[in-house]
């Protein structure tokens, strides 16, 4: 079953896990009484864990399959669709060319039929010939000496940091790559577990005052839920970055002071503990005593995790707080910091929510990119740097990701449109190569040449590194095609 | 990459299978057996081949060498089949397994020889086991037996009605209970097993049980008082009955069938339909009601999947089909027809034939060639949305319905699934799958002739009445505008004169104070008058939006496109003049504010506010009747609205005479229509999606003396809301209202003409005019067009006359089109063409993005596909349709189904626990004309229903034979619905609107009150606060998740909702006992909110606790700290696990 985990979610649909309890040490379980601490050792943890039947396919136990070299994930997500030849995969050919059509270039075996042969598309989209030239400069950072765009300077402070894959490829031509980058099926597809919900489903938890799996930013596009077939128990939990307001329901509506509604909790505690001596081996009853409990304590454990009034000036600086720019976004780089200092396995951070994504710089893409990078690059920096100086960067892969790269010639006369051919992801910390470049677009970032690593590459090497494998969380009668898996980046772990 | 659509499962149901012991888990679990029965072999290791080998063979090998196919002649079923080889001899040669083909054929590097052909090579250590196998001589069980013919499965055969078993009779240690034959099944499979039920539950628990499983709602305390009351032999009788003959039941089971048949509100982006189709709500009615009357469930599935064939001309059993609307995606028309194949097979066959789509189905006989005939059944239907009485607007209403659109649209056979790949060498005929198809029991296909009406859906009496009307009404509207154009005119000449006369009298006297000398309003008695700057809670009541009073402001902040609102408490006098200063703040779209009177519990209100969204911001008076928002085109302007300024608006009422003035001018007078009568009802200040400002409201009694603007000089067109200053400017308008008129009676001319041309096409009325009528309808066309084409022009000179010089020649330019358009539009009356378009009834909704063959007729015939299908799936003879609908029924009243797997019946699926309970089930539903009430009645008043869920007391003996329950020994307590908790607190507090059917509530609106089931449900729309209980997955949803998650538990301590419906319950009591000790108190609430008597420990508790609560309320000061504390103990008990459970 799914022991530690369970703190927080609970399946009332698997088999019995109580059968085997003798009666006294369930009843004795059950009357621990409502404490409003931390949950101590919990029935479920023992029994569950102990009541292995090998015949019987179970679900994951909570523990990784070998040793982890990161507990954490901070999956960043950009929707709109990035730039990758303006950020991290800076390609000045197409500036050496541009005006021209892709064909008149030395370029012009990028656009063989065979090579553009789309897998999925779900609209008819045009295809883009005229070369646009790059809006902004790049430069060389850090030791590594790795090219970024000057849209992102302080990214680029922590360039030795960064493991940058430069030779990601989807197949869905539209926004519903937002859906594929999360849970590596096409839109078409139908609806499948992202990332977050496998991870969530597959480990247990690091602190049971606290949801394991949190959202924050909206993902709108086709699909806003993870668990799906996994079910709701692994959705993300969503929650605002303000501590009067962090989650739906969160505080009462009736305005019940904390210590009235404590008197509710306990009364519901104890009339639910006599209720399981009438009806005893009632998982579901066991389960919802859990839950009430751990709902008080998240109640206050989620404010207090967003309360900034404890961290410095220089901190709040690092992340831009004090500037309305960078405010909004970095207020989420620190509450992701400190959801993962305190043991919180997955969060989840969109950016740019709203229509098809923010980033979806169809047309005046200069303006649309420097407006947006402004708004998230010193806040990731400031993320990594506190990560790193707080040593919880070793333990917490950061992810920047995107549904798809934007096409090296233009869209109208300033945008550029999408581009599953080719595009840019990078990752940090958790056992990764720090300041690398692994894989390769061609001269104008037309196709991933070189390392091809399609979206589910990235989830085998977080849950390689979570220790997990994907193929031993299979659910039976969902069998998952092999490219659902992925393969690990075995070249940027360390 | 197309969806991988073999075996699978919903979310949930895998978990099913963990309750299938080990035995009859073989055949889902060998991957996973595998996986640890054969990792750490070494070569020495005597191999198992019951174990090992046989499980590798079934799960790899058998679907393509087995009893379902031999490829080159090979069985792999036993032992000995396999050493006995196929076409190429022995492929296994015991104690030689280099030399044994079956070895080299799973090893070797080869890709196209290797074994098998399909998915991953086999692991090393499975190849180690195989080998070591043979090499220890392949030995197996002597008398293993081959797999046996799939015709022979358990579902496949048609349920003969099986012998209620005889019981032994009644003894000292076994007193069988028996109320009907249900519990003779049940008790004859516990006897064999030496199972001993528990005690029956408490009656009051079966009361709630029953209440709960048969209308969704539990027993008010009258209800409970009743029954316990009554003890006589009827006593449960005449509950069952109550319950099935209530409104309520069709309510609850009805969103049972919705979440099987996938019920699904429409999504897509902004008016484009993507998935489902708007006004799919009329299909849910359908459901719901034929549910309350018992229609057959045959009846029902022939209905739903061809009520265009079979009842053509009834549009209420159109309705039905909505759920093949429903299945529509523009997107993509194979997974359109993939989705209709894989749900309608599982849901109504309990098969799955969607794994068949890209290759035989590995289980059961159904080739992939198959599968492509059902597609054909389904190939020709498209969908269409067919107008109904009372409603022109196929936006606004329409009954969507399939109807075969294309008749020879030709099948063919996706190679692997592949629908770019289509093998266009043959076309796949229509047809059902062999195995389940016979002499007696075949799809007979013939093509139906349809009605006239069904084709030209024009021809409709109703459609002509509203068509008429639309026209009559244009014509009178027009008049209006004619003289009021007119008047106008007449005004301004007056006053042009008068002006001129006044500037001439001026500047002789020199004096200037004539200018100010405008009426102002007269004084009169104040009702209200509010400047908003300090909290006013006496006067105002927030309802939805998150209100607050800042900076000498009521501030509404809440983001999104919702409605938000403040009600006046008093109620305003029946006319009056209100006016509202406001600063609009924000908003994503609409922004609009206003306010809205008339506002009663019954959902009526008048309203008049101002939008700015963007382009097309205005001022707008609308009404609410029958549950719809009426936006007449009369009771709008355009204006221009700057948001972060301060605007005015004022209404002024009388009688239903409706003035509305904005920014201080007169904005819109409108006239109530006639029979939309005046409700006594609240005022409210209203914002939708909107942040805004309050600065000032007043509110007084019109003064009789005031003069309101009559409707007719607002209700001008277009040409109303154009500023005109000149004579001869206004004269221009008179000539366009003129011209407005001319096309409004053309267009009534045209609608006669085109109607007496289709009755003569389609009806044979005065057929030997037939073509003079269809000349005539086309010529009335042309009229109609060159009278718009008038218009145009007119307008279009009026254009030019306001222009000013930089758009002077963007208008002369328009003017030259409009003028060679009228001349065409001239010259072409005359040119006799009997072409002419029928009136329209229906609108084909587009097939796809390229929307392809939008402009082609309705056939006169449909290809009896569908109905030739639904009679087969509906013989009595069908052996799976009445077993998965009774399973079904039985799931959802006993917590546990027969059959688990409840969408696969095949041989992959689980075994029946009870094969004869359930075949005699399925002849109870056939033989009693399929009637559902017939299957609840006699499951719910079993002895077997009425057994206590607790497992207290249960033998050892029955613990260990059957720890799952899988016998029913006692009740399995199933947590209730999302749609049954909100349901239920609101029946708890008295608040629950029981009404029936209707368009689909927002899923934001918190005031709504009406049944859950009502709620918008799509796969883009989800109500909050029922996701966070397992609300239905409309892709598929066979059985409900039943999570058990924190965020359940703050919807039900936190929510407005819950925490609003426990105020109303503890009030309730109060007022129903305003003296009641606390004991009382206590015993009372415990017993209205889970329907059981408090035990003493549980009275001990909550009186305890009840005293704290009070400390507390006490010390801190709250005012009435009794009631307080008691409403806290009611919300508590909401959230007490026994109410979210069904016991």
């Amino acid at each position: 079953m799914m022991p530690q985990r369970n703190s927080t979610m609970t399946q009332t649909r698997h088999s019995d896990p109580f059968r085997s309890v003798p009666r006294r040490t369930f009843l004795a379980d059950v009357g621990l009484g409502f404490t409003g601490l931390a949950l101590g050792a919990m029935l479920a943890k023992d029994t569950i864990g102990r009541a292995t039947e090998p015949a019987v396919w179970q679900p994951p136990n909570g523990e990784p399959k070998f040793t982890p070299k990161a507990k954490s994930v901070v999956w960043l997500f950009m929707n709109g669709g990035v730039s990758h030849v303006e950020s991290f995969d800076p390609k000045p050919e197409i500036t050496k060319h541009a005006g021209k059509s892709i064909s008149e270039t030395p370029y012009a075996d990028t656009q063989k039929p065979e090579r553009l042969k789309r897998r999925e598309v779900a609209f008819n989209v045009e295809l883009r010939q005229k070369l646009y030239p790059l809006q902004i400069g790049f430069r060389k950072y850090g030791e590594s000496g790795i090219e970024l765009s000057d849209w992102v300077p302080h990214i680029g402070s922590c360039i030795d940091d960064l493991a940058v894959v430069r030779s990601m490829w989807t197949t869905d031509d539209n926004h519903g790559a937002q859906t594929q980058f999360h849970s590596g099926r096409h839109m078409l597809d139908g609806e499948f577990p992202t990332l977050g919900a496998w991870v969530h489903y597959g480990l247990g938890s690091i602190n049971d005052n606290l949801p394991q799996f949190i959202s924050m930013g909206q993902r709108e596009y086709w699909n806003a839920k993870d668990g799906h077939y996994l079910g709701p128990a692994h959705d993300a939990v969503p929650i605002r970055v303000d501590p009067n307001n962090p989650l739906d329901y969160g505080t009462p509506a009736n305005g019940l002071g904390v210590d009235e509604q404590q008197l509710g909790f306990e009364l519901a505690g104890r009339l639910n503990r006599l209720k399981a001596i009438e009806y005893p081996n009632d998982p579901a009853l066991i389960a919802r005593i859990k839950a009430y409990e751990l709902a008080f304590r998240m109640q206050t454990s989620i404010p207090e995790a967003l309360g900034f009034n404890t961290e410095t000036q220089a901190t709040q600086e690092l992340y831009g707080l004090d500037e309305p720019a960078t405010c909004d976004f970095g207020s989420q780089m620190l509450a992701t910091r400190r959801l993962i200092e305190r043991g919180v396995r997955f969060i989840q951070v969109q950016h740019g929510a709203g229509g098809a994504g923010k980033w979806d710089a169809h047309g005046d893409l200069k303006t649309n990119h420097e407006k947006n990078f402004k708004k998230v690059d010193k806040p990731i920096a400031g993320l990594l740097k506190d990560l790193k100086q707080r040593g919880l960067l070793d333990s917490t892969i950061v992810i920047f990701a995107t549904e798809f790269g934007r096409t090296p010639a233009s869209q109208g006369t300033d945008g550029r449109d999408h581009h599953p051919y080719g595009f840019s992801v990078w990752m940090a910390g958790g056992g990764l190569k720090r300041g690398i470049v692994h894989g390769a677009t061609d001269e104008i970032g037309f196709h991933a040449v070189e390392h091809r690593h399609y979206v589910t590459d990235i989830h085998a090497t977080i849950l390689k590194q979570l220790g997990l494998d994907s193929r031993t969380l299979e659910v039976p009668g969902r069998k998952r095609l092999d490219i659902d898996h992925g393969q690990p980046i075995d070249e940027i772990i360390a | 990459m197309l969806a991988h659509s073999n075996m699978t499962i919903p979310r949930d149901l895998w978990m099913i299978y963990l309750r299938i012991p080990t035995r009859s888990f073989v055949l889902v679990g060998v991957r996973c057996l595998l996986l640890s029965a054969v990792s750490s072999l070494s070569a020495e290791e005597q191999v198992d081949y019951l174990k090992q080998i046989k499980p590798l063979l079934t799960e790899r090998c058998v679907a393509c060498h087995g009893v379902l196919k031999q490829e080159a002649g090979l069985r792999l079923d036993t032992a000995a089949l396999a050493i006995q080889g196929g076409e190429s001899g022995a492929v296994i040669k015991p104690g030689e397994a280099t030399a044994s083909l079956l070895l080299k054929r799973v090893t070797t590097t080869e890709e196209s020889e290797r074994m098998p052909p399909e998915g991953e090579p086999l692991k090393p250590e499975q190849i180690a086991a195989l080998r070591n196998w043979i090499n220890q001589q392949a030995q197996a069980p002597a008398h293993e037996q081959p797999e046996r013919h799939p015709r022979d499965h358990w579902s496949f055969k048609t349920p003969v009605r099986p012998a209620v078993p005889d019981l032994p009779s009644q003894t000292d240690s076994f007193k069988p209970q028996i109320a009907n034959p249900i519990d003779v099944f049940i008790t004859s499979a516990q006897r064999s097993r030496g199972i001993v039920p528990q005690a029956e539950a408490d009656r009051r628990i079966w009361l709630r049980r029953v209440s709960l499983d048969l209308i969704g709602l539990p027993p008010t305390p009258a209800e409970l008082e009743a029954f316990l009351a009554d003890d006589s032999s009827e006593a449960d009788d005449n509950v069952v009955t109550r319950l099935l003959e209530s409104p309520q039941y069709g309510q609850r089971w009805g969103r049972h069938w919705m979440d099987i048949w996938r019920y699904s509100d429409w999504w897509g982006l902004g008016s484009e339909v993507r998935n489902s189709q708007k006004h799919i709500w009329h299909w849910r009615d359908w459901i719901v009601e034929s549910i309350n009357s018992d229609k057959g469930y045959d009846q029902m599935l022939r209905e739903m999947l061809a009520a265009d064939e079979l009842y053509p001309n009834d549009l209420d059993r159109m309705r039905a089909t909505g759920y093949l609307a429903r299945q529509y995606f523009i997107f993509n028309r194979t997974s359109w027809l993939d989705e209709t194949i894989e749900h309608t097979a599982k849901a109504m066959l309990g098969l799955t034939f969607n794994c068949a789509k890209c290759h035989d189905h590995k289980y059961d006989p159904f080739s992939q060639v198959e599968y492509y005939k059902i597609r054909a059944i389904f190939e020709p239907y498209q969908i269409r949305t067919e107008m109904i009485s009372g409603q022109l607007d196929l936006e606004k209403d329409g009954i969507p319905h399939a109807f075969d659109a294309h008749l020879d649209l030709p099948t063919h056979l996706h190679v692997r699934g592949d629908e770019s790949n289509p093998d266009k060498s043959r076309i796949m005929e229509p047809a059902v799958p062999a195995f389940l198809s016979s002499d007696a029991l075949k799809l007979t296909i013939e093509p139906v002739l349809l009605p006239p009406e069904a084709t030209s859906p024009g021809l409709r009496d109703f459609v002509i009445k509203m068509h008429r009307q639309a026209a009559e009404q244009q014509i009178a509207a027009a008049r209006s505008a004619v003289e009021a154009a007119q008047k106008t005119l007449l005004e301004s000449a007056a006053q042009e004169l008068a002006a001129k006369d006044t500037a001439l009298k001026a500047a002789a006297q020199g004096d200037a104070k004539s200018a100010d000398n405008k009426p102002t309003s007269l004084p009169n008695e104040l009702f209200v008058r509010d400047d908003f700057l300090v909290p006013n809670p006496e006067l105002w009541e927030p309802q939805t939006g998150h209100w607050s009073y800042a900076n000498g402001h009521l501030i509404q902040s809440q983001i999104g496109a919702n409605r938000d609102a403040v009600r006046l408490k008093q109620l305003p006098p029946h006319d009056f003049e209100a006016r509202l200063k406001y600063i609009p703040t924000g908003g994503e779209m609409w922004k609009s504010v206003g306010i809205s009177c008339d506002v009663t519990a019954a959902g009526n209100e008048l309203l008049a506010y101002v939008s700015s969204v963007a382009g097309a911001s205005k001022s707008q008076i609308a009404f609410k009747q029958d549950s719809h928002y009426v936006y007449p085109p009369t009771a709008q302007q355009s204006r221009n609205v700057e948001l972060n300024q301060p605007h005015e608006i004022v209404l002024r009422i009388r009688g239903t005479l409706l003035n509305m003035s904005v920014d201080g001018e007169h904005s819109i007078a409108y006239q109530l229509p006639a029979g939309l009568e005046r409700q006594h009802g609240y005022l409210e200040l209203i914002a939708f999606d909107a942040q805004v400002e309050l600065l000032a409201f007043e509110l007084r009694a019109l003064p009789a003396e005031l003069q309101l603007v009559e409707a007719a000089h607002s209700q001008t067109p277009p040409v109303a809301t154009v500023t005109l200053t000149r004579v001869d400017e206004l004269q221009l308008a008179v000539t366009i209202a003129q011209k407005v008129q001319t096309t409004a009676e053309a267009q009534l001319a045209c609608i006669e003409a085109r109607v007496a041309a289709d009755r003569a096409r389609h009806l044979g009325s005065e057929s030997s005019r037939t073509t003079d009528l269809a000349l005539a309808a086309g010529r009335s066309e042309r009229v109609l067009a060159a009278a718009g084409a008038d218009e145009e022009l007119r307008r279009a000179e009026l254009a030019v006359a306001q222009a000013t010089a930089d758009k002077k020649a963007d208008a002369d330019k328009k003017l030259d089109t409009a003028k060679a358009t009228f001349e065409t539009s001239q010259k072409a009356i005359d040119v006799p063409n009997e072409v002419y378009t029928s009136l329209s009834g229906a609108k084909k909704t587009q097939e796809d993005y390229q929307n392809r063959n939008a402009g082609k007729p309705f056939p006169a015939t449909s290809s009896g596909r569908r109905s030739a299908f639904a009679k087969w799936l509906t013989d009595p003879r069908q052996p799976l349709t009445a077993r998965v609908a009774v399973n079904h029924i039985w799931i959802r009243h006993m917590g546990k189904a027969l059959v688990p797997t409840v969408f696969d019946f095949g041989r992959k699926g689980a075994p029946p626990t009870h094969p004869e309970l359930l075949d005699w089930l399925a002849a109870e539903l056939v033989e009693h004309n399929w009637s559902m009430k017939h299957i609840h009645r006699l499951i719910v008043t079993s002895h077997v229903y009425r057994l206590s869920s607790s497992s207290a007391g249960a033998t050892d003996a029955t613990l260990a034979a059957d720890p799952e329950n899988r016998f029913y020994w006692r009740m399995n307590p199933v947590r209730m619905e999302s749609q049954i908790v909100r349901d239920s607190l609101l029946h708890l507090a008295g608040e629950l609107d029981l009404s029936l059917g209707g368009p689909s509530m927002a899923t934001n609106d918190e005031s709504a009150r009406r049944r859950s089931l009502y709620f918008v449900h799509s796969h883009n729309d989800h109500q909050p606060f029922l996701a966070a209980f397992d609300d239905a997955s409309v892709l598929d949803c066979y059985r409900r998740a039943e999570s058990i998650v924190p965020q359940q538990a703050l919807a039900m301590e936190n929510s407005s909702l819950a925490t609003a419906l426990a105020d109303k319950i503890a009030q309730h009591m109060a007022e129903a006992r305003p003296n009641a000790a606390d004991s009382d108190f206590i015993r009372k609430a415990f017993l209205s909110i889970l329907s059981v008597e408090p035990t003493a420990n549980e009275l001990a508790t909550m009186s305890e606790m009840l005293n704290r609560m009070t400390d507390l309320a006490r010390a801190k000061k709250r005012p009435n700290p009794e009631g307080f504390a008691r409403t806290n103990l009611v919300h508590t008990l909401l959230n007490h696990n026994d109410f979210i459970t069904i016991r």
